[in-house]
């Protein structure tokens, strides 16, 4: 094994994760652009004359993806998240969707939805919420692919409270119930 | 294939077997002959190597949890783009012109035209059904990687539809799962 061949080391913006050279066909090019011009001037010598063009200084890098994203596309768009396909996602609601199924008569099972737009990870928060209620609880997918936790039997009574407590982000007016199809504040 | 791919449709991962592994690295070495002084490096022999199983027949090499490799059903190990991008020689090339880059980064197949105009380049040798780097007019690293439902004579002959399906392309979900935990 004389020569072994060194791995290439390829620059990936740092927007977008593309090969800096695919940035202009990426998602989001107007985006990385200032990145491009602080880091890869050479490769699109295009963008440093543009910059050039508006503004001399040094500020200009910042200014100038000021100026971009306010010039070719409105703000309120930039934030939206784009799904590829150019359909722009909406934003989710941040909230907590408590519901009980029934199943067998006396017994139910309890599906939280949503825990994780707040961060936390359904893995751990399931065994949290099994070992609180010392029952079994699962990450099972929902429908329309979403993950949801499912806990065997009717916590409903202090499953709020627990929540609040073990992870603070989540406000308890984000919580609901649904109630006979309906869907209910938790306070 | 990979258009809509993330870590929820991997569905189970599993440490394979020594035999196992010294077949897929025996296929790795033999499809990518400028692989082997990496070979040891890329898959250590210490370290265990996982194969996750995914929907469609579709298995990822994982080491570290970094996905390397995946093959379709028993058909050859293809290298991820990241990977590609650290040896960009092991694998045959073809060459896209620019008009095409848009749409090969949107996960469509390349078409023969494609390959064939003033922009692209096509390696002879190549044959039908196998796995090849697909580079950009312009360009330095592959924007994709693909495998071949034609020989590059017939791409050249033929002229029309479908000369190379894309697998993996940039900015798709294998290409965003970085690693897999």
């Amino acid at each position: 094994m004389a020569e072994k061949p060194q791995p290439v080391r390829v620059l990936y913006c740092g927007v977008c994760g593309l090969p800096a050279e695919y940035c202009e066909f990426g998602p989001d090019f107007e985006k990385c652009k200032p990145w491009l011009i602080q880091n890869t001037p050479d490769l699109y010598p295009d963008l440093l004359k543009e910059a050039g063009a508006k503004d001399a200084d040094k500020v200009s890098d910042q200014l100038q993806s000021a100026s971009i994203s306010g010039g070719s596309s409105k703000p309120k768009e930039e934030e939206v998240k784009r799904l590829p396909g150019g359909k722009i996602k909406k934003k989710e609601k941040q909230e907590v969707v408590i519901e009980k199924m029934t199943r067998n008569k006396r017994k139910c099972i309890t599906t939280v939805k949503g825990l994780e737009l707040f961060g936390v990870k359904l893995s751990d928060a399931s065994k949290k919420l099994g070992k609180k209620f010392a029952t079994g609880a699962s990450v099972t997918k929902g429908p329309t692919e979403k993950e949801q936790i499912d806990v065997q039997g009717d916590i409903f009574y202090d499953i709020v409270e627990f929540i609040t407590d073990t992870w603070p982000d989540v406000p308890e007016s984000a919580i609901f119930f649904i109630e006979d199809g309906k869907k209910v504040p938790a306070v | 294939m990979f258009k809509k791919f993330s870590s929820e449709e991997v569905s189970a991962q599993n440490q394979v077997k020594a035999s196992v592994q010294r077949k897929i690295r025996q296929s790795i070495a033999e499809e990518y002959p400028g692989l082997e002084p990496v070979l040891d490096d890329l898959l250590p022999k210490k370290s265990p190597l996982i194969v996750a199983k995914c929907p469609n027949h579709l298995n990822l090499v994982l080491v570290n949890n970094v996905p390397l490799f995946f093959n379709i059903r028993d058909g050859p190990y293809m290298p991820t783009l990241r990977l590609l991008h650290q040896y960009p020689d092991v694998m045959k090339k073809l060459q896209v012109d620019r008009g095409a880059i848009r749409f090969v980064l949107s996960g469509a197949n390349i078409m023969c035209p494609g390959l064939t105009s003033p922009g692209g380049a096509l390696d002879d040798k190549v044959e039908a059904e196998t796995p090849v780097a697909i580079m950009a007019e312009g360009k330095q690293h592959a924007l994709a990687i693909g495998f071949t439902k034609m020989s590059a004579k017939d791409i050249r002959t033929v002229n029309k539809g479908i000369g190379v399906d894309n697998m993996h392309y940039l900015n798709d979900g294998l290409w965003k799962m970085e690693r897999l935990d």
